[in-house]
């Protein structure tokens, strides 16, 4: 069921008035390809894009950033948290991402709350997009059933037309609490009509056809599947081409892992205690002290990746650890590909 | 008393050196902490050593030898900067060419009275306790080892790529544009500056890891169809000196 | 404006921030292991089960996750035992009796001591096993009575290498456990055991394997034969407790190092039950 029916200028008109108390992170085209920026002007956003290269990820968990800044001096012990809470709103998020970023709340708020993740996350608005079709080729968010989001946005937004030269109507759902208010306090755009529900049932219809299958089975069956592949020679002869540069891990929208470190100022007797991101394809990541590696060859490393994204990251938090973004996929300059590893395991199997 | 630093340079553009005189803003929070002292004017004092010596340059000349041997004996701890001391750098591109073909060509008639050698790391020669590789070397590396020598602790060099570095830049991967990076293999630690700006990592940090190297043989030619001597050619750039280690 | 409860943040607070505890007292066990005694700032009891762990903090350095080597039924102070292997446990070793370091904990899951009331308790300890065997094995003397028999097999590499020899001898006269020690590599002035840490089984008096609870704590290398030694005389998988060993960054099971397979050591563990781990890949390779 729809809530509302919005056009696009009149949804960016309400993005422009947002934009005085949030920080507005959204697609803007750069180098043929589109990334999630923080823009001044809304003009900038290009809502019709097709793809990001990266998720808006790095706007909750930053790349590296400050834990606590602490002072250590004549045995003075000082920690002062350091936690970013500024208003932002994402405009313009697809399923995919909206999925990871509902992984993302789950993983840093179950058992000790992660309060550095969740102060962003609690002061960020999101603007959902959906995806009629399949974005570009390789992906195959529908094969892991990520290509469309039921909860994990404030308002989403379904093109219902679009006449292909910037004119869309969006059918717009809220998630929240707050998208609700946010649509009905400005009183924009209309009540949707029977048509409206009609012309939302034909989109739903459309979209289930606009996405090609990449793989031959129910993702559901790939825990299982994996649990089968353990021992598959698969795993040394794909990672025999590996780079372990991590490249993989750092443009997933689903990998949370990350390093910690101090960083000291030149006084030498205060610093800053930070994490940045890390990756379980860096040689270095299962290293413990003592110099044994847990994980110290590729193949064991792939092996981890692919379970934690198909079957660890599901059992745990009961959320698919693979939208099918195809990131990975793209990322990897030695052509290693998540979507060939599934279609090949379940081959050998 | 201030811990003693010293800078010195063999056979290099002496940028390393420089570069040090680019971090504008910590230099007075350096010469705080410590004092940098001459090299030649602290060496002559006999009782004056060095806490941290800096070398920056290959070992390309009998000269170096000597002048290499002679720092290591006045430093506590010898660090070699930037591409030429850490892995003899482009310098040792000569390495692979006729000794008397790029003397006179680089000296003319005057190559007899300049003797040189195959050019080498400082490595290759002295015990070095640190490497701060890159060309020019990285200064928040400079300032990150300054640090952690001074307060006591150990420190190292990253073990990954410049891909992790790269990604965390937000860049488009350069193989999307069809360009062929070294970033897969090439030490991280410079944060992906070339990249950055839009030109293909040279791997002037050196290699990653033999595995890396190892994988680039198998997907360059078999994936991007590019000949194994394009690749050596590429590697050789930074790295001639290493290059036995080379697939 | 929120898709999520927004945390109280009136009070910032950071689950990644340390809280202050003083050196009491630091002993060298070894060339490679110090002893430290501990009190947190603020004075009150650590409150940890045996098993647990503490990431230490050096504030500048770094922050390493460390075995409590020492029983709550101490409540006073806790202890830890360090190997100098790193960077933040070199400078560690440097410091004084007075000066504070970084404490966060108790984190994970320790030994369900509830579970091991009335039973027999066979701990087995290899190397530096012996520090969280440590804060299970004085619970276990402070509470005898709550517990059936008692046997301890403890294994060095050599007789240097052995750590707390204090309480070795201690343990060797206590008729409330029944204490065997071994090292692998005898000198010239050891009169004890020599040999692998499995051959003081035979040491033991005949097991009941319904009433008997195991712990498995050391090196990888020892736990397959140790494990192979205990399942011989037909005591369950789920009657052996075992405690691996990874290198947490975040204690609180986010950062994804200690990952074994889908366990995040840091949370489930340290401290599993054989029968959990044996379907766990890597989780002793």
């Amino acid at each position: 069921m729809l809530d509302r029916i919005v056009e696009k200028n009149e949804l960016l008109e309400l993005v422009d008035e947002l934009s005085r108390e949030r920080t507005i992170i959204g697609p803007v085209p750069r180098e043929e390809h589109y990334f999630y920026e923080a823009v001044k002007n809304v003009r900038e956003l290009d809502l019709g894009f097709n793809y990001c290269v990266y998720s808006p990820k790095a706007f909750l968990f930053p790349p590296t950033e400050t834990l606590f800044r602490f002072e250590a001096q004549d045995g003075s012990f000082g920690a002062t948290p350091v936690l970013e809470d500024r208003p932002q709103a994402f405009v313009g998020v697809h399923p995919c991402d909206i999925n990871a970023i509902r992984l993302l709340d789950r993983a840093f708020s179950r058992d000790h709350a992660d309060e550095h993740y969740l102060s962003r996350r609690g002061a960020t608005f999101i603007i959902g997009i959906d995806c009629p079709k399949a974005c570009i080729e390789g992906v195959f968010c529908v094969d892991m059933k990520s290509n469309n989001a039921e909860e994990g946005f404030d308002i989403m937004c379904y093109p219902l037309e679009d006449d292909g030269k910037g004119q869309v109507v969006y059918g717009v759902m809220f998630g929240t609490k707050a998208g609700r208010e946010w649509i009905l306090y400005h009183q924009a755009g209309r009540a949707p009509s029977v048509k409206d529900e009609r012309d939302f049932k034909q989109y739903q219809r459309q979209k289930e056809q606009a996405f090609p299958r990449s793989i031959p089975y129910d993702v559901d069956t790939l825990p299982d599947l994996l649990e089968r592949s353990y021992d598959s020679l698969l795993w040394e002869a794909t990672a025999r081409r590996c780079y372990s540069c991590g490249s993989c891990n750092l443009s997933c929208p689903t990998c949370y892992c990350f390093d910690v470190y101090d960083e000291l100022d030149m006084t030498l007797t205060s610093g800053e205690r930070k994490r940045e991101w890390d990756g379980c394809q860096l040689p270095g990541f299962a290293l413990v002290a003592g110099d044994h590696n847990f994980r110290g060859k590729a193949a064991s490393r792939l092996r981890h990746r692919i379970y934690r994204k198909g079957k660890w990251v599901r059992e745990r938090e009961g959320i698919s650890g693979c939208v099918g973004c195809a990131r990975c996929d793209r990322a990897c300059t030695a052509k290693i590909s998540s979507i060939e590893i599934y279609n090949q395991l379940a081959e050998e199997v | 008393m201030k811990p003693k630093i010293a800078v010195f340079s063999l056979t290099s553009c002496e940028g390393c050196s420089l570069a040090i005189l680019e971090l504008e803003n910590q230099l007075l929070d350096i010469l705080g902490a410590v004092e940098i002292v001459n090299f030649r004017e602290a060496m002559t004092e006999r009782d004056c050593d060095i806490d941290i010596g800096f070398v920056d340059g290959a070992v390309s000349t009998p000269t170096d030898v000597e002048e290499i041997k002679e720092m290591r004996e006045h430093c506590k701890a010898l660090v070699a900067i930037g591409a030429c001391a850490c892995q003899g750098g482009i310098n040792s591109l000569k390495n692979h060419q006729n000794e008397d073909d790029y003397r006179s060509y680089v000296y003319g008639d005057g190559a007899k009275h300049f003797p040189t050698i195959k050019a080498q790391p400082i490595s290759a020669f002295v015990e070095v306790e640190y490497e701060l590789p890159g060309c020019p070397m990285v200064k928040e590396e400079f300032l990150a080892l300054v640090k952690a020598v001074l307060s006591g602790q150990q420190w190292a060099l990253p073990q990954t790529s410049v891909c992790v570095e790269c990604k965390k830049q937000g860049n488009l991967c350069l193989y999307e544009k069809g360009i062929i990076c070294l970033g897969p293999v090439t030490l991280a630690g410079c944060g992906a500056i070339c990249p950055t700006f839009g030109s293909k990592c040279e791997g002037c940090r050196g290699l990653a890891s033999d595995e890396a190297l190892q994988a680039a043989s198998i997907n360059l030619r078999e994936q991007y169809d590019i000949p194994l001597e394009n690749i050596l050619a590429d590697l050789r750039f930074y790295g001639a000196y290493q290059e036995k280690s080379l697939p | 404006m929120t898709t999520l409860e927004n945390p109280q943040l009136n009070q910032p607070s950071s689950i990644y921030v340390p809280e202050p505890a003083e050196i009491i007292k630091m002993a060298k066990l070894t060339e490679m292991e110090m002893h430290y005694e501990l009190r947190l700032a603020d004075g009150r009891p650590l409150g940890q089960d045996p098993g647990q762990f503490v990431q230490v903090s050096l504030l500048g350095v770094g922050e390493c996750p460390i075995s409590l080597c020492s029983s709550p039924t101490r409540p006073e102070t806790f202890e830890l035992c360090i190997r100098r292997v790193g960077k933040v446990t070199e400078c560690l070793h440097r410091l004084s009796e007075g000066d504070t370091i970084g404490i966060r904990g108790p984190l994970g899951h320790g030994f369900d001591v509830n579970e091991m009331h009335g039973k027999d308790i066979l701990i087995v300890a290899g190397g530096l096993g012996i520090a969280p065997a440590r804060s299970l094995i004085q619970y276990i003397l402070d509470e005898r009575e709550r517990f059936g028999r008692f046997f301890l097999l403890y294994g060095g590499r050599t007789p240097q290498e052995l750590l707390f020899k204090d309480d070795v001898v201690r343990w060797r006269e206590n008729p409330d456990v029944d204490f065997h020690v071994t090292v692998d590599q005898p000198d010239s002035g050891w009169r004890g055991k020599s040999g692998v840490v499995t051959t003081l089984f035979r040491e033991l008096p005949k097991l009941d394997p319904n009433e008997t609870l195991a712990v498995i704590i050391g090196p990888p290398i020892m736990f397959k034969f140790v494990v192979l030694e205990i399942l011989s005389r037909r005591i369950p998988q789920t009657s052996i407790y075992c405690s691996l060993e990874r290198q947490m960054k975040c204690g609180v099971g986010k950062c994804g190092h200690c990952q074994v397979n889908n366990i995040y050591v840091c949370q489930e563990g340290p401290v599993f039950k054989y029968a959990q781990l044996k379907a766990l890949r890597e989780s002793v390779e």
